[in-house]
């Protein structure tokens, strides 16, 4: 580390001190805010789970498995969901159940457990999604600072691409990239999962980059906000001031600046990167959450469609809580209500 | 800075343009699908000429696997696709807002409590996972008054979820309002709640809520195609663009069109409501 001179920038734009002056339960109640309010969401997720099917008027096993399911499939719905017993009862057992990582089972695969399919299919999913999220910062990033940097027509070009890229759906997205590159140019494969790695990279980049046009935009869009924000505070002009380079400055001071709000944009937007890889999955032909939730709507398979829709939801409690902890960690100002 | 305040000005002179561009292109869009009839002699399901014709002057958007029209079938299908749209926008705008604002100026803590950290589980859902679930409990082949089978359980479930962002909107904007001097002054010259919600909370919160529903118009419209392309939305044989495009991808290499041109006005109509939306937004600012 080289010693911080006068005028360089401090860590978050503005100045502030690293550590708050406050007491130590105010710092402890800055770590457990975000916390609690993160158990009380999931607390509220699995009863949104629980009250799916039972809050509709009628019989909860004819509305889900229809009225042509034979009565052995209704019996077998019927003793896993307890909906033999009273409603409290019932919500008890259901979170028993979940203690014990016991979603149910499978209606039509053989009653396979509804973990061992969601863990399975999610897995695939989250390769997916984490690929577009790393093509996403490094392509938004990058976006971002040329558009802050270069006004004129980089930064009106980029800002243009961006609101285009916004408007296309994912899924139309990743049809022009099977037609485009993999149906013309046949430069990758259109579709597919071969299963195996390093097999599988080649068949994740198309469906990657469709999905990373959904958050590139975004992450492009906060990368200039904030760039040119901090562009704008005093020290980055007494930074030029005292003759450091242009590169500096955007490497060492306005880019560690610009980093906080791009990856807690990332963490906030896990829901909406989980609800766009599904449909994602459904063009290329990709065996994950996605492709199971369909097959389980067109089957009626219950448990599984409540099992992805809870197991997907804790996942975005979760990527919310990671984003919430960071910016208290690094900002000791902000203080969420 | 010299550069801050230069981008400052052009933001201003770009406003009107973008909300002019965003506005004529929706009209234009909007038009089209109102006037769907009068483009052409043959319904959207009528079979016109041979199965995978390629775009011509006669069938400008070529014609499908049954040999239909995919010109007209866009069209009709658009209608659909903004009619959901408008329902799902509308009342999620109007329940919404209305939650909020109890939310934030109610007076119980734990009423707010409740409400928000309810809302806060339904915005953790990934929104189409949620719809999916609901879609099925609500049934799937279902139709209701105008609306085609597949369509009522998408406005339902779509429904059930989207109003939880005008609440969390609305209360948040609730609460800074309510440290406004308006509100204050409102308080100290005795008048009821019923008056400070209705005239001094609910306009400050309706713009907040409503410039938002025009960007939503596209969440929406995105995720009705989404989910037909899924195959789990609009059911065939009704004209819808996710339906259209979800008909044509077994054939995308050979006859593009089918999914191409649904998808491009899909993809333009998002790009007017975005320019829209961009533009009121600034406003707000």
């Amino acid at each position: 580390m080289t010693t911080r001179a006068l005028g360089d920038a401090p860590q978050t734009a503005g100045g502030a001190p690293r550590r708050p002056s406050g007491s130590g339960l105010r710092t402890a109640a800055r770590w457990l805010r975000p916390l609690g309010r993160a158990l009380a969401v999931a607390a509220f997720v699995v009863v949104v789970t629980f009250l799916l099917i039972r809050a509709v008027p009628g019989d909860a096993v004819t509305t889900i498995a229809g009225p042509r399911a034979s009565p052995e499939t209704k019996a077998e719905l019927r003793e896993q969901l307890h909906l033999d017993r009273t409603m409290p009862e019932q919500f008890s057992a259901y979170v028993q159940d979940l203690g014990r990582a016991d979603l149910g089972r499978s209606l039509v695969q053989q009653g396979r457990p509804v973990t061992t399919i969601v863990g399975e299919t999610l897995t695939i999913t989250l390769y997916l999604v984490f690929a577009s999220i790393v093509i996403s910062l490094v392509v938004g990033v990058a976006l971002g600072l040329l558009a802050a940097t270069r006004h004129g027509w980089p930064d009106v070009t980029v800002r243009a691409g961006l609101t285009v890229l916004l408007a296309v759906p994912p899924f139309f997205l990743g049809l022009i990239l099977i037609l485009v590159a993999g149906l013309n140019l046949a430069w990758l494969p259109a579709g597919g999962w071969p299963g195996t790695w390093p097999d599988n990279l080649e068949y994740l980049v198309l469906p990657s980059l469709a999905l990373a046009g959904y958050l590139i935009p975004l992450v492009a869009r906060t990368t200039r906000q904030a760039a040119n924000d901090a562009l704008a505070q005093p020290w980055a002009e007494a930074s030029e001031t005292r003759g450091l380079s242009r590169a500096r400055i955007m490497f060492r001071h306005v880019l560690p600046n610009s980093l906080l709000p791009v990856v807690t944009l990332v963490g906030y937007n896990a829901g909406a990167m989980i609800a766009g890889a599904v449909v994602v999955e459904a063009v290329f032909g990709i065996p994950g959450i996605g492709q199971e939730l369909v097959t389980a709507v067109n089957a009626r398979d219950y448990p599984v469609i409540q099992g992805i829709a809870l197991v997907s939801a804790l996942l975005v409690v979760a990527a919310n809580l990671a984003a919430d902890l960071l910016v208290a960690a690094v900002d000791p100002r902000t203080t969420r209500a | 800075m010299t550069v801050a305040l230069r981008t400052r000005l052009d933001r201003g002179r770009r406003r009107g343009a973008s909300l002019w561009w965003g506005t004529g292109v929706l009209s234009a869009v909007v038009l089209l699908c109102v006037l769907a009839p009068l483009l052409s002699p043959h319904g959207p399901n009528e079979i016109v000429a041979v199965p995978f014709s390629a775009p011509s002057a006669e069938y400008p958007f070529g014609t499908d696997a049954l040999g239909r029209d995919v010109f007209v079938r866009v069209w009709v299908g658009g209608r659909l696709d903004l009619v959901i749209a408008a329902i799902v926008v509308g009342v999620s705008l109007a329940v919404g807002t209305v939650v909020g604002i109890v939310s934030g100026a109610t007076p119980r803590r734990w009423l707010d409590a409740l409400l928000m950290r309810f809302v806060d589980a339904l915005v953790a859902f990934p929104f189409v996972i949620l719809v999916l679930a609901l879609i099925v409990v609500v049934g799937r082949t279902r139709s209701f008054w105008f609306l085609p089978p597949g369509a009522p359980a998408i406005v339902i479930a779509s429904l059930l979820v989207n109003w939880s962002i005008y609440a969390r909107l609305a209360r948040a904007e609730t609460m800074s309002l309510r440290g406004s001097d308006h509100v204050a002054a409102g308080r100290m010259l005795g008048y009821p709640q019923s008056r400070i919600v209705g005239r001094h909370l609910l306009p400050g919160v309706v713009r907040i809520t409503a410039s938002y529903a025009v960007a939503d118009v596209v969440i929406v419209v995105i995720a009705t195609a989404s989910l037909a392309f899924l195959g789990t939305g609009v059911q065939a044989p009704t004209a819808e663009w996710g339906s259209i495009m979800y008909e044509g991808r077994a054939v995308l290499g050979t006859s593009w069109w089918i999914t191409t041109f649904p998808g491009l006005v899909l993809a333009v109509t998002g790009l007017a409501v975005t320019l829209i939306a961009d533009a009121l937004l600034k406003v707000e600012r």
